[in-house]
């Protein structure tokens, strides 16, 4: 068969329509169909997405001085694969970053393409290390942004502010309750880069910006904190007890003003710490508070009208057998009234009151004081301290407990509790966090004070309070702890140790002094408590141990708050000296 | 005679030739500025990334100093340097003191000393 010219032009020009609808329905198989396939791949190879770190927010006290905050660091990484002269790199990294040479030498003669070398170095090593892998022309090294976190203070407040661990998780302390809040959260963006990985700018796609962590601001102030520390480390050095905590806090607010604990641990070498020196005793340790617990025994008493303050209750002449055991005062007393229960710090008055009451009456007076019951403080780990119910309570605990043995509190709990009598009954919540903001200032909460409850009438409070200044006299166990100037009131305790392995350790005490000032106006309660002083037993008292260290803590707190002295005592003081001692102050 | 010099002769349609010259030029400049401007973006791109880079290096610096200011104010270090003498605290002299006639205040808010020679240490 013969085809002629016109034939044959047809079939080659069918050919090439045959040839190009191939062509163009692969095209749309591969554009269209196989588009997010194709598209996926070829991403995969240009685009990634690049994380836009959030900053941590910084935690700053009451005055807005900076308690923690960050640095910026650089992590340097290796990637095995791409070291052009290993030995070379080895010396010129083991000798900027201060490795040990073999140990970079293993690292970087093996074939993984991601090798931590260091993390956190200053900004200034690795600039210097950058400059000189460049002037040699070696490969192969990295360096990877990141931020440390660093603590101003040291010591100071350890165990409120906490820390965090190198993935910047806050896992301790104000660190890690708020969290949350101080963390922030990562932004992204997705970017091209071309075959020798820089970036193409151009071809920039979504973008989602980084919202930094909020501020934290404490109602800590640093000025007290400071006073507070210094006479802990002054005390740990006279006493060497085995653990010692002073709290300060605001009674009309619940704010803490200061916390302090021994042992304690540098928050810039946290590494070095031990777990005992991490441990925030305000919160997470019980003890039994001593003779401090009759506040609550008088309180319930009158808040009952069980009794009034210049009420006598016979105190057995110094022993007392109740339930078969011997009750003992550390005097033989006669008759003494309510106030002086507490002046004298009488263990049978005390338990005479809580006779009165009755089992079931005092446990609700103990619980609604808060003990029991984590405070709720903003602070992690709190313990709610040990009260058992009266069900389970032997014959002798109604004697035992209002003398503050057989129960477990937390300092914190007792500081608490003094609050309620030094503002007229009511039970704050303890609070450390004052306000979150925005790193530009804009207040994301402001936490205001919680009242709980009403524990006991404003009368009865005024009535306790009452007491609780004779305690601070000549007349009372805590004469040490006054302060020229102020009328003090407050309450000792004197606890013998509670042995692990049974009953209570010889000769080994946990004494305290917890109390307010001004008496008639308090502006701030400070608990001292100090596990296992080494004095002479003779000495070994709330009063003359705890008494003398909350004196010069409350001194100088009343000149850093600027506090008016007594009016009696203004009166005697002359004007020269007002003058003088203001201008000086200022 | 004039016939074939009429062959040799070709007309130049000056209007298509300057219509061809304009779209010829139009699309050259349309390439080139096309080029140009894909060049302007990848450079203003380049700009853009530099200047992130620099912000991000400033704010670094701040960080770091505002980190060494924190470090080197906070009270653990004037303290340390107090003890080491490189700064002291000098009782204001007399003449110093600049006093004011005392106004007469309100009790409420009336500054007064406190004094514990007992408690000083």
């Amino acid at each position: 068969m013969k085809w002629n010219s016109r034939t044959r032009c047809a079939i080659v020009c069918l050919g090439f329509v045959l040839l190009f609808s191939a062509f163009s329905f692969r095209l749309i198989y591969l554009q269209m169909i196989k588009h997010d396939q194709y598209a996926g791949l070829a991403a995969e190879k240009h685009v990634y997405k690049q994380p836009i770190f959030a900053e941590r927010g910084t935690i700053l006290d009451a005055n807005n001085e900076v308690l923690a905050h960050n640095v910026p660091v650089e992590t340097v990484v290796a990637d095995a694969t791409h070291l052009t002269e290993v030995e070379a790199t080895v010396d010129l990294v083991s000798g900027e970053l201060k490795l040990p040479r073999a140990d970079v030498s293993e690292k970087l003669h093996s074939d993984r393409r991601y090798i931590v070398l260091k993390r956190e170095v200053p900004k200034a090593i690795t600039d210097s290390l950058r400059q000189k892998l460049r002037a040699k022309n070696l490969r192969g090294i990295y360096f990877e942004q990141d931020a440390t976190r660093i603590y101003p203070n040291g010591v100071m407040l350890c165990h409120v502010i906490g820390f965090t661990d190198f993935e910047h998780r806050g896992i301790q302390g104000v660190e890690g309750s708020l969290d949350d809040y101080l963390r922030g959260q990562d932004g992204y963006r997705y970017i091209e880069h071309n075959r020798a990985g820089q970036e193409l700018v151009l071809y920039r796609g979504q973008e989602r910006a980084q919202r930094n962590g909020y501020q934290v601001h404490l109602t800590i102030d640093l000025n007290l904190q400071n006073i507070v520390e210094n006479e802990l480390d002054a005390a740990m050095r006279e006493y060497s007890p085995k653990k010692a905590t002073i709290i300060l806090m605001r009674p009309q607010t619940g704010e803490i003003l200061a916390m302090a604990n021994r042992p304690a641990f540098d928050l810039n070498r946290r590494s070095d710490a031990k777990p005992e020196q991490m441990k925030n005793r305000a919160i997470c340790d019980m003890m039994e508070p001593g003779s401090t617990f009759k506040i609550v025994t008088a309180a319930a008493a009158l808040n009952e009208h069980k009794f009034r303050l210049d009420s006598y209750i016979f105190c057995e002449k110094g022993v007392w057998n109740y339930g078969g055991t011997a009750l003992h005062d550390h005097a033989a007393f006669s008759d003494l009234s309510v106030k002086d229960i507490l002046v004298k710090s009488s263990n049978i008055g005390a338990a005479k009151l809580a006779v009165s009451l009755g089992d079931q009456k005092f446990y609700e007076y103990i619980r609604r004081f808060g003990f029991g019951e984590r405070t709720g403080i903003e602070l992690p780990g709190e313990i709610p301290g040990l009260i058992r119910s009266p069900q389970s309570w032997s014959k002798i605990s109604i004697t035992h407990i209002p003398m503050g043995h057989e129960i477990g509190v937390t300092p914190l709990q007792m500081t608490a509790a003094m609050c309620a009598v030094a503002n007229g009954g009511k039970l704050m919540t303890p609070r450390i966090v004052k306000s979150i903001t925005t790193s530009d200032g804009k207040t994301v909460s402001s936490l205001s004070p919680i009242a709980l409850r009403q524990v006991i009438s404003p009368e009865t409070a005024t009535q306790i309070g009452t007491a609780l200044r004779g305690v601070v006299s000549d007349r009372g166990t805590a004469a040490a702890a006054a302060v020229p100037g102020f009328i003090i009131a407050g309450k000792t305790g004197t606890a013998q140790k509670v042995d692990p392995r049974g009953g209570y350790e010889k000769g080994q005490y946990v004494v305290s002094f917890c109390g307010y000032l001004p008496a008639d106006r308090p502006e701030f309660v400070g608990l001292v408590v100090l596990d296992g002083a080494q004095t002479k037993p003779e000495l070994n008292y709330g009063g003359l141990v705890a008494g003398p260290i909350f004196s010069r803590i409350a001194e100088k707190a009343a000149r850093y708050l600027d506090l008016e002295p007594h009016e009696e005592i203004r009166k005697a003081i002359p004007v020269e000296r007002v003058a003088l001692t203001n201008a000086s102050r200022h | 005679m004039n016939r074939s010099r009429r062959k040799n002769w070709n007309t130049v349609n000056a209007a298509s030739l300057a219509r061809w010259i304009v779209l010829t030029g139009f699309l050259a400049l349309t390439g080139l500025s096309y080029v140009y401007l894909t060049l302007q973006l990848y450079h203003l791109g380049d700009r853009k990334k530099a200047l992130e880079t620099e912000v991000a290096n400033l704010r670094m610096q701040n960080e770091v100093a505002s980190a060494q200011i924190a470090a080197l104010t906070s009270r653990s270090a004037l303290q340390r340097r107090l003890k080491e003498g490189y700064l002291k605290m000098i009782p204001i002299a007399e003449h110093n003191i600049v006093r004011l006639t005392l106004p007469a205040r309100n009790q409420e808010d009336t500054v007064q000393p406190v004094s514990n020679q007992r408690g000083a240490r």
